[in-house]
């Protein structure tokens, strides 16, 4: 156990090292900064001088040693567009998106599991075709599309939550139903299929035989073993709700690492990048590798045989 | 297809085929007969009706839908230009599907051989793809998506090709999940011990079975690129003018929720009913390629419903 | 009826229970909710409109004052000013001012001020407007600076009026986000949620009637719309032409911007004035405006504004003619002119509200009249390739896409760049213009008017170096608590001194 998350770790580790040196060059090639961070009508000569200033007339090379000095003494560059320490802005956006994506996740996988169990419970019959529509249809529509519309009807016509922003209780809903909606519709499926297969497993059957309530059966006997494929679904959208709640946060305010990114990549800021990717990055793996074990816990058969 | 077939049923003369089964399901039914008409306007509309969809007509600027006093043309109005909005969805859905189709292959394919690579060959290379797998995870896909805009330009081969690489992991993970399961299985073990060839393996025993499964997740991802592609439109880092795509329509139309709705509402809708005609088929297949379900979908549905109770 | 009472009550009932949904609770606050967040609060580069928005004239205040809406210079921060000779200038400095953290304004202050924007450690947008010209301040007394520049500056009052003048206890080496300066607020709290300024009371002109100023930022113009009528904000200075729906609260400024295509002259077809002309004349300028910029946009014969000193208002736009353009372009065509080739209009995607509709409508309408348009939008950075010269090579011929503001009242920051045979920006290359654009920079006053006026007709005329498109407009949004109108430099500034109550 304690082997393998060693082994794990290190991996990881080395995985977000040819992130970070993949990211580094890559976005280099995306044009010289000094026209976004200057006004359009500045000089030849100011723009030289604030890539003299910055290093950006530097060979990449030798950009990318400074970089890797920089960052054995835990120094992640100043984001030249905010006048502060790269890093320190990062881990201010980040716990708002960790909060949003971790309860979003956590009601979407709840909800999906009570429906996605009932709808399993009698294939094709109506409760079934509808919670699969209905949820499906939640996980179609676009989701900037979704918020506005939520915003539009739920602020501004009815008057009952705030447009956005962050505070009360009442701001966290619409971003939340918004940020759920794909995982829900998604995780319904997956719940109701893997449910499915199952319910037609032998022992459910003898369970069945011996008049062990329906209900019981499914909630008690089934989900257990039904979560398996649903752990590793669920993993992966949270990577991407990690990575990928942009949408929402641009959209209602939220103060997040996705807007945070999205910005940094607009404004070429480079060192902002590189810290957001890396703090998205370390979440991602670590969060794998809690699945992982999570997995290994739940199924026995995996324990011994993980790569 | 698939010979193991559910004992149950009431004895068939011959194994209905998937498409006369799907006629049996309404709502299946619905959503095949959605696909191959919108896979038709994809094909010819753009043929029929390419003017109308790009030519401003400022006279009908945000026209209302269902009103007549334009024509036929507009009678799902029209946008900011004045471009009747029926003719734009038809000529949108050849990008759409389009780019959505190719990305969809391209990470299937790709991402499928990385997995059975991964899921067969164990030792160090199965690590390195796997680890690969989480570089590409956690790469931001809007930054790759504006590397590729700015290096290499605005163009649909190159949007294709930012939503391809995204979704690579998603198959990458799951044929190799899927490949592990089936080598444990008793007949790849005795295939092995008769000295089968790992080619001989790979083909015959194991890409059968995993293959439906890649098909599923395709149907389900087919809906989750054309979502990406407009929420890269939304963060301006899509497709770009003068080409479209029903993402794109609803991403230029948002602003215009509160006054001319339509123009977000329609695209909005038709991507809505394509992605869910695709999620509807994709579980309807996994219910027909799986043995110990596919009798719900072959017996008579009164029969069923005693059968169930 | 009981509906609404109910649902009334059990908002109540949800307010008291988590707070009201942010925004003015006191009769003397404001919220102001930005298109963006401020990308940090340096004064030396709140020429950007993200940062001057927030801390111009609020913050930080400047020695003069360039009038909107006649491009007038007044007074400020320096009561008085002189040109001495052809390269200095002499500020009086306004006497018993404090800054907000009780140094006092004088000579040396404004000293530091410039050669802390000049300091080449710092990037400092707002230095772009000087050039690469070299300023030399120096304190003659305690309240009177001489400003010395290596070339002619005549317009150095208008300059001053973009130079915020900080504390000499600002660090000069670095760059900040805690500005102090001699403005009516000061900083009270900035994080990434909002932005609060709170009214100083040791300001030394009159007290303002806003106490705390909230900024926050929400990018969708329909939300922030939507905020302001929700009663969330009480005002946001730029919402789209389709989100002005309500002529109570809504209401349209010129905001300073110009929009033009730019024509590459020197690539055929396009060198021939013929199919230039042409041009101009196939655009439907009116149904294009009013569909996809709003009933109040102003068409452009210039890429500066009316107001600013330089502009000519004789210029005659030319008239929407299909027919004429279509015969001009038949004309070049039997002259041998290639006008079959491919020519490529350059968009940058979201430039501004429509920007890719108005290339799209663009394009089909000269395909109208017989032209080959093939449009590319570009990302901000490619775009700003075909921006500046040297120009791309082998790129065939283009039209391209440009906006362009000048909220400093002279045309001087224009005309140059844009049109002398050495402009940054400039595809025209002609003699008579270029003397007329030398004469004109090197002028003053009503003078220099009238040189910039002849410039200006000479291109949209003459040489038909551009499509001019329209002096843009902008929209804001005011909750009825408030008493404030937009003007030509809401873009740029919002003064919290002029915002009243109702």
């Amino acid at each position: 156990m304690f082997t393998y998350v060693f082994r794990r770790s290190t991996q990881s580790m080395a995985a977000v090292v040819a992130l970070l040196v993949l990211v580094f060059f890559l976005a280099r090639l995306t044009g010289d900064p000094a026209y976004l961070y200057l006004p359009l009508d500045s000089t030849e000569a100011q723009r030289q001088a604030f890539n003299e200033l910055n290093g950006f007339d530097d060979p990449i090379y030798i950009q990318f040693f400074r970089y890797l000095g920089d960052l054995a003494q835990l120094d992640f560059g100043t984001a030249l567009s905010r006048n502060r320490p790269a890093m320190e802005v990062t881990l201010e956006a980040f716990p708002e998106t960790l909060k949003l994506a971790t309860i979003a996740m956590a009601l979407a996988l709840f909800a999906a599991a009570v429906v996605g169990s009932l709808a399993a419970a009698r294939p094709g019959g109506v409760f079934d075709r509808l919670a699969t529509t209905i949820s499906l249809a939640g996980a179609s529509a676009p989701d900037f599309w979704v918020a506005i519309v939520a915003i539009l009807v739920f602020a501004v016509s009815l008057g009952l939550l705030p447009t956005s922003g962050t505070g009360s209780a009442l701001h966290w809903i619409m971003p939340i139903g918004v940020l759920m909606l794909r995982p829900f519709g998604l995780l319904t499926q997956v719940v109701r299929g893997s449910m499915m297969g199952v319910l037609s497993q032998p022992y459910i059957k003898t369970a069945r035989a011996k008049g062990v309530a329906r209900r019981r059966i499914i909630f008690v006997h089934a989900l257990r073993n039904a979560l398996l494929p649903v752990i590793t679904v669920a993993g992966d959208l949270m990577a991407s709700l990690v990575n990928g709640a942009v949408v929402v946060e641009t959209i209602f305010g939220w103060p997040g690492i996705g807007k945070l990114m999205i910005d940094a990549i607009v404004r070429r800021d480079f060192a902002l990048i590189q810290s957001t990717v890396l703090v998205t990055a370390v979440a991602i793996f670590v969060m794998n590798i809690v699945i992982d074990l999570i997995y290994a816990a739940v199924d026995p058969r995996i324990r011994h045989q993980q790569t | 297809m698939d010979k193991a077939e559910g004992a149950s049923g009431p004895k068939p003369k011959r194994p209905a085929g998937p498409l006369r089964l799907v006629f049996r399901d309404p709502l299946a039914a619905c959503a095949v007969v959605f696909l191959i008409f919108i896979a038709l306007c994809a094909l010819v509309g753009p043929v029929v009706i390419g003017d109308l969809a790009t030519t401003p007509n400022f006279r009908a600027r945000n026209l209302a839908p269902f009103d007549a006093s334009m024509g036929p043309a507009y009678f799902l109005g029209a946008d900011t230009l004045g471009r009747s909005l029926a003719a734009r969805l038809v000529v949108g859905a050849q990008n759409t599907l389009g780019i959505a189709a190719a990305a969809v292959m391209c990470s299937l394919f790709l991402g499928g051989t990385l997995g059975l690579v991964a899921g067969y060959a164990r030792g160090i290379g199965s690590t390195l793809i796997l680890r690969l797998a989480d570089v590409i995870m956690s790469f931001p896909s809007l930054l790759l998506a504006l590397i590729v805009l700015y290096s290499l330009g605005p163009s649909i081969p190159n949007l294709i090709l930012v939503l391809a690489i995204t979704r690579i992991p998603i198959y990458l993970r799951t044929m190799r999940a899927e490949v592990l399961e089936v080598r444990e299985r008793m007949f790849v073990g005795a295939a092995t011990a008769l000295g089968a060839s790992h080619a001989r393996i790979v083909f015959r025993h194991i890409a059968p079975v995993v293959i439906p499964t890649m098909l599923t997740i395709g149907a389900i991802d087919f809906a989750t690129v054309v979502l990406a592609e407009s929420s890269l439109s939304f963060l301006g880092l899509g497709i770009q003018s003068p080409e479209f795509t029903w993402g794109s329509m609803v991403a230029t139309g948002r602003g215009y929720l509160s006054t001319a709705w339509w123009v977000a509402f329609w695209p909005g809708l038709m991507i809505l009913l394509t992605t869910l005609s695709l999620n509807i088929l994709s579980s309807w297949w996994r219910t027909y390629a799986d043995p110990h379900q596919r009798w719900r979908l072959e017996l008579p549905r009164r029969l069923r419903r005693r059968i169930q109770k | 009826m009981t509906f609404s009472l109910m649902r009334g009550s059990a908002i109540a009932a949800l307010v008291a229970g988590a707070g009201s949904f942010g925004g003015a609770a006191l009769a003397q606050d404001v919220t102001i909710v930005l298109p963006e967040q401020p990308a940090n609060l340096e004064p030396c580069r709140s020429i950007r409109s993200d940062i001057g928005r927030v801390i111009n004239m609020n913050i930080t205040e400047t020695l003069t004052i360039i009038q909107p809406d006649t491009g007038e210079v007044t007074p400020h921060l320096a009561t008085e000013w002189e040109q001495v000779d052809d390269t200095t200038w002499r500020f009086k400095i306004r006497e018993g001012v404090e800054f907000q953290d009780g140094a006092p304004l004088n000579a040396e202050a404004v000293v530091n001020s410039i050669n802390r924007l000049m300091n080449p450690d710092l990037t400092c947008d707002s230095r772009s407007k000087f050039g690469d010209v070299e300023l030399t301040p120096e304190a003659v007394d305690e309240y009177t600076v001489e400003i010395k520049s290596d070339i002619p500056m005549p317009i150095m009052p208008t300059l001053a009026g973009t130079i915020q003048v900080v504390s000499p206890n600002m660090p000069f080496d670095e760059e900040v986000n805690d500005p102090v300066g001699t403005g009516p607020y000061t900083l009270a709290e900035a994080d990434n949620e909002h932005i609060v300024l709170q009214r100083d009371d040791g300001y030394w002109g009159d007290e303002p009637a806003v106490e705390t100023a909230t900024y926050l930022w929400r990018n969708e113009s329909a939300i922030r719309a939507a905020m302001v009528e929700t009663g969330e904000a009480d005002l946001t200075p730029t919402i789209a032409v389709q989100d002005a729906t309500n002529p109570e609260t809504d209401f349209a400024y010129l905001n300073s911007e110009s929009t033009r295509m730019r024509i590459d002259m020197s690539i055929p077809p396009l060198d021939d004035e013929r199919v230039r002309r042409a041009l101009n004349m196939a655009i439907d300028w009116d149904g294009m405006g009013e569909a996809l910029f709003g009933p109040d946009v102003l068409r452009a014969t210039q890429m500066v504004v009316p107001g600013v000193r330089g502009h000519n208002s004789d210029i005659e736009p030319y008239t929407y003619d299909p027919e004429q353009a279509k015969a001009l372009i038949e004309e070049a065509k039997a002259d041998g002119v290639p006008v079959d080739t491919e020519i490529t209009l350059i968009g940058r995607n979201g430039f501004f509200p429509n920007s890719s509709e108005s290339l799209e409508a663009m394009q089909a309408l000269w395909s109208e009249i017989g032209l080959n348009i093939a449009i590319e939008e570009l990302e901000a950075n490619d775009w700003v390739r075909y921006l500046d010269k040297p120009f791309p090579e082998g790129r065939g011929p283009t039209l391209f896409q440009q906006q362009h503001d000048n909220n400093t009242g002279d045309a001087g920051f224009t005309v140059p760049v844009m049109y002398h045979s050495e402009g940054q920006y400039s595809t025209v290359a002609n003699e008579e213009l270029d003397q007329i654009i030398e004469e004109a920079m090197a002028a003053t006053g009503d003078e220099r008017g009238e040189l910039f006026q002849q410039a200006f007709a000479k291109v949209y005329e003459d040489i038909v170096g551009d499509v001019t498109m329209y002096h843009m407009i902008g929209y804001v949004r005011v909750g009825d608590r408030l008493d404030w109108k937009p003007d030509l430099k809401t873009n740029s500034e919002i003064r919290l001194a002029d915002i009243k109550f109702n």
